[in-house]
């Protein structure tokens, strides 16, 4: 039996303003199976983050359902979603989204802390990500004092730090050169290797051939799913 | 290293510094107020609480129904203490009283010393009923003595070098035209400043009815001015007994019940702050000036959480991406807001530090203005009460961007722009509206107080107050009052000298008159002669007083109120209960401009020793001096203690001077940090909307039009803080007014004033930003995009 780490059914997200109505997502049904590395490719405006939104449960769906490691979670509290969100995901965002006022190992350990480890654990934890990342000598720096490459890897640690099964990728390379951007996949290649589902959203072809599913998205709808061999 | 939520704040502080020092100013100042306020309202709550019995002490009271309503006095018939103990077995211990203004002050002398102390007359009981301390003699006994006296330790360290060597050393007291000599029975340690009376030295009460030749037994029918005071026992209830005690005087004089009058007790302590009855109830006192400090405090409190408020909101595009990314790992929103509210606490216990300084730093003004020797002791109750002042603050000023800043939808921030709601411009909007509205207020209060104390200056008060002296005389001048004044009146630089029971201003003892069957409360003055031409009343029919009328003894003059209020047609020559009228008085102000002028009568008494002597302007200390001389050939070692009677008149508003000058100070601090709230909420608004002005710039508006742009919505906001805050202003003034019977009219100008002093405030404030915005130039503004 195959275990589903995502399955939606149906998903839908509707955006409003006064005067328009947007489809974001139209009945979007898509699963994504334990250790798989899969990139959802699309034009811009597809709804490619949106999707990504939804599935990192930072945002709410309008219907349809969205099961995240075997439990509906398209009904959950704003507080269950938190629980969930610190538990099992790790984001890597395009803009790196990194706290300007923390320092490289308080950026990578605030996960930890809220999830309530104890410090000696939180510092032997970070200390260790940091050094698979080659980042130890700059834990003290802040965000503004490293390269983009570098504050990438920063984001990817602080995703991966409190090991979670899924981890959601949003235009991971977006802002980097293209040395860079390779780490980072590779990054991502490796701890997808060793066991995490990850989930990236790009429209780089080039970058979704590290993925080994694609799902293509167009005007909110799913048109098209293949696996690496068939690009 | 600093612990991580503090590491926190101080990066934080760091980034947006300007924001840390408007709200660091902001909350200190605010919290530096209501510190300061703090001290002044636990000082005046902590009077007369000093008894050990407090919480089972009463003062009885007295009701009765006048055709003016129902009036409520302390004081009561001699010899109650004495009937309630065998009546009422709930009482532990009770004690009737001179009150202290009773006598205006002996002269004790011993061992050649003459030293001036007030007295006061007191049951065997009062040092058990009342805490304080015996330094010499036992509470129970102390008083029993007739011929005793109980100095304060300051009176017997001055006449005997010490408390130990006073014990059973003679004194003799002189008062006027009385003397007496008694032994120094024991000595306490003295009244404290907390204490709503101040006396020097307790006489057995039993030595005052000899004096006074009283009855040894109550009569039921008598008033009286005496204080009693009870205790009593624990566990008795105030209820049942104040209960029975209301049905005392109906059982035990006819008289008593068909005048209305009644008994009742009122909590010794609460005398103080809640001394003030209307209509036989009880309705505040210094209490309200205690409620308006306290409002006062918080409402500057809230100017200087507004602040942060809206300092903090308007930050918020800068932060919100933090929230995202913090919701994105999986903080829940309590964790965000917990964060924000430390953020803010922090920020508040900051600024108590720097108010403890500032409080440090003006005490000795703030307490010269306040009349109170006021002290940051840090004991608990000031630590607590600082503590809960700035945690309060903190949680205010933190709450409303916590949940503002927590509230956010992760996706929506991530992409790092602010979703605008239009509800949240709405509120930093209506804030800053509060905020000048109250600051508005504030000068509405100032100016409005100010005229009011003006009015009171220039109101014809139907005498005249300017050059006129105030002593009280002693020993032989006091026994030769008639002698001793006409030396005074020919001293050159004399115009004139009299004397009146107590002194001219203040109110008078009430009785019920009749005329005709007409009843009237009429207050009566005792006067000697010459006291119409010494403080320049003016006769409208008949004459004053003169020696040469030997009848004057039996007449009296009374004031038109009195004539009004009996309708009299024709007064002079009419009786008035057995007293015959020789002259009308023109009304005068012999109370305060709170008070109505009542009907008073003046009835002659040429022994009475408070001597009021009418001046030359120009050479009053040359004057003065030969007063002293003269005073000093009657009464060798005798010194005279007198005051102006303008000085008298202006301690009549003490009270609203304080909030006058508090005022002003207050509303000067509500501006500055509204004001410094807007700068900050300018500068802000000039950044955000710095692409705006480079395009217009660029497309040729002017550096006017921009500072115009700019200022514009902020304009607004104030004209519309000064349109609620005008009738607001007009509704709570005229309430404060009201307390006065005499009131200045209301001018257009106090709230034109009011309005343009906020707007031209508000106005610099913005434009400073303003311009600096419309002088950048706009190919920076653009490139910054």
């Amino acid at each position: 039996m195959s275990l589903h780490v995502i399955k939606t059914e149906n998903l839908e997200k509707v955006y409003r303003t006064e005067e328009v109505q947007t489809k974001a997502l139209n009945h979007v049904s898509l699963s994504v199976e334990k250790g798989e590395f899969v990139a959802i490719m699309g034009p811009s405006g597809c709804g490619k983050s949106t999707l990504l939104n939804l599935l990192g449960l930072l945002d709410e769906p309008d219907g349809g359902s969205l099961q995240l490691l075997g439990t509906e979670t398209s009904r959950y509290s704003e507080r269950q979603r938190a629980e969930l969100r610190k538990r099992s995901l790790g984001f890597v965002f395009q803009s790196f989204n990194l706290i300007d006022e923390l320092t490289v190992f308080e950026n990578v350990e605030l996960p930890l802390r809220y999830l309530g480890v104890g410090a000696s654990e939180r510092r032997q934890r970070v200390e260790q990500v940091l050094e698979k990342m080659q980042l130890l000598h700059r834990r003290n720096h802040f965000p503004l004092q490293l390269s983009g490459g570098q504050q990438q890897r920063v984001a990817v640690a602080r995703a991966v730090v409190n090991a979670p099964p899924l981890l959601l990728a949003d235009e991971p390379t977006g802002n980097l050169d293209s040395a860079s951007g390779h780490d980072v996949l590779g990054l991502l290649t490796e701890l997808n290797e060793a066991g995490t589902t990850v989930l990236m959203v790009t429209h780089s072809e080039h970058d979704a051939r590290y993925a080994r599913r694609v799902v293509r998205l167009l005007d909110g709808q799913v048109v098209l799913e293949h696996s690496r061999s068939q690009f | 290293m600093l612990p991580y939520p503090l590491l926190l704040l101080y990066r934080i502080f760091k980034r947006f510094k300007s924001t840390f020092f408007i709200n660091l100013i902001g909350l200190s100042t605010g919290l530096a107020c209501a510190l300061l306020i703090y001290l002044w309202i636990s000082d005046e709550r902590s009077f007369d609480r000093y008894h050990a019995l407090d919480g089972r002490l009463y003062q009885v009271m007295e009701n009765r129904r006048t055709a003016a309503g129902i009036e409520t006095q302390g004081g009561t018939m001699p010899l109650l203490a004495e009937a309630l103990r065998q009546e009422m077995p709930e009482i532990e211990l009770v004690a009737t009283t001179t009150p202290v203004p009773f006598f205006p002050g002996f002269t004790l002398v011993a061992g050649g010393q003459h030293l001036t102390a007030v007295p006061k007359y007191a049951d065997p009981a009062f040092f058990q009923l009342f805490s304080y301390p015996l330094l010499v003699g036992t509470p129970a006994t102390v008083l029993r003595d007739k011929n005793g006296i109980v100095l304060s330790e300051a009176l017997a360290t001055k006449l005997f070098q010490s408390p130990q060597n006073s014990l059973g050393k003679a004194v003799e007291w002189q008062m006027a035209d009385l003397k007496q000599t008694c032994l120094v029975a024991g000595v306490f340690a003295g009244v404290p400043r907390n204490s709503s009376e101040q006396f020097d030295c307790v006489l057995p009460f039993a030595s005052f009815k000899d004096l006074m030749h009283m009855n040894e037994t109550i009569k039921w029918d008598d008033e009286g001015p005496f204080n009693t005071y009870l205790a009593l026992k624990e566990g008795a209830d105030p209820a049942q007994f104040q209960a029975k005690l209301a049905g005392l005087l109906k059982t035990k004089s006819a008289q008593a019940q068909a005048q209305g009058r009644t008994l009742f007790v009122r909590p010794f302590s609460a005398a103080y702050l809640h001394g003030t009855y209307e209509n036989g109830v009880a309705t505040g006192g210094r209490i309200t000036y205690v409620r308006l400090f306290a409002l006062i405090a918080g409402l500057i409190l809230v100017i200087a959480s507004i602040n942060f408020m809206n300092l903090f909101t308007a930050k918020a595009s800068r932060r919100v991406k933090e929230v995202g990314i913090r919701k994105a790992l999986g903080a829940s929103r309590a964790a965000l807001v917990g964060q924000y509210l430390t953020e803010s606490v922090v920020m508040a216990l900051l600024a108590l530090v720097v108010a403890v300084g500032l409080v440090q730093l003006v005490l000795p003004q703030f307490s010269a203005l306040t009349g109170k020797p006021l002290a940051l002791r840090w004991e608990w109750p000031l630590v607590a009460a600082s503590l809960a002042l700035a945690l309060g603050t903190g949680l205010l000023a933190g709450s409303y961007p916590a949940f503002y800043l927590s509230g956010f939808q992760p996706a929506a921030v991530l992409k790092g722009k602010l979703p605008t709601k239009a509800g949240d411009v709405w509120t930093r909007q209506g804030l800053v509206v509060l905020q000048f509205t109250l600051s508005v207020l504030f000068i509405v209060a100032v100016v409005v107080v100010n005229a009011q104390l003006a009015f009171v200056q220039r109101q014809p008060l139907g005498y005249d107050k300017a050059h006129v002296l105030r002593f009280d005389t002693g020993g032989k001048a006091a026994r030769q009052q008639a002698a001793f004044l006409s030396e005074v009146r020919k001293l050159p630089g004399v115009v004139q000298a009299s004397s009146v029971l107590g002194g001219f201003l203040g109110g008078r003892h009430v009785e019920e008159m009749s005329w005709r069957g007409k009843r009237l409360p009429v207050g009566t003055m005792l006067v000697n002669y010459d006291l119409v031409e010494t403080m320049g009343l003016d006769l409208v029919a008949g004459r004053s007083f003169a020696p040469q009328f030997r009848a004057d003894s039996a007449a009296i003059l009374v004031n038109q109120t009195l004539v009004a209020g009996l309708g009299m047609p024709d007064p002079v020559g009419q009786q008035l209960d057995g007293r015959r009228i020789v002259g009308v008085v023109r009304d005068f102000h012999y109370e305060s401009l709170h008070e109505k002028i009542k009907p008073l009568l003046l009835q002659l008494d040429p022994s009475i020793n408070t001597v009021l002597v009418k001046l030359q302007p120009g050479a009053e200390q040359a004057t003065i001096a030969q007063l002293r001389q003269l005073y000093a050939a009657y009464n060798p070692g005798f010194t005279l203690d007198y005051a102006f009677l303008d000085a008298d008149y202006q301690a009549q508003y003490v009270a609203e001077r304080r909030v006058a000058v508090l005022a002003r100070y207050f509303a000067g601090l509500a501006i500055l940090i509204s004001a410094l709230g807007l700068l900050g909420l300018a500068a802000f608004t000039a950044e955000r909307r710095r692409k705006e002005i480079g395009i217009r710039k660029a497309l040729g508006a002017s550096e006017l039009g921009i500072v115009w742009q700019l200022t514009s919505s902020l304009t607004w906001l104030v004209v519309v803080a000064i349109v609620l805050a005008l009738p607001l202003s007009y509704l709570l003034m005229q309430r404060w007014l009201e307390g006065f019977a005499y009131r200045v009219a209301w001018q257009w100008w106090y709230f034109a004033a009011a309005g343009m002093g906020a707007l031209l405030i508000a106005w610099l404030t913005v434009s400073v930003q303003a311009w600096r915005a419309a002088r950048r130039n706009p190919v920076l503004s653009l490139r910054a995009e």
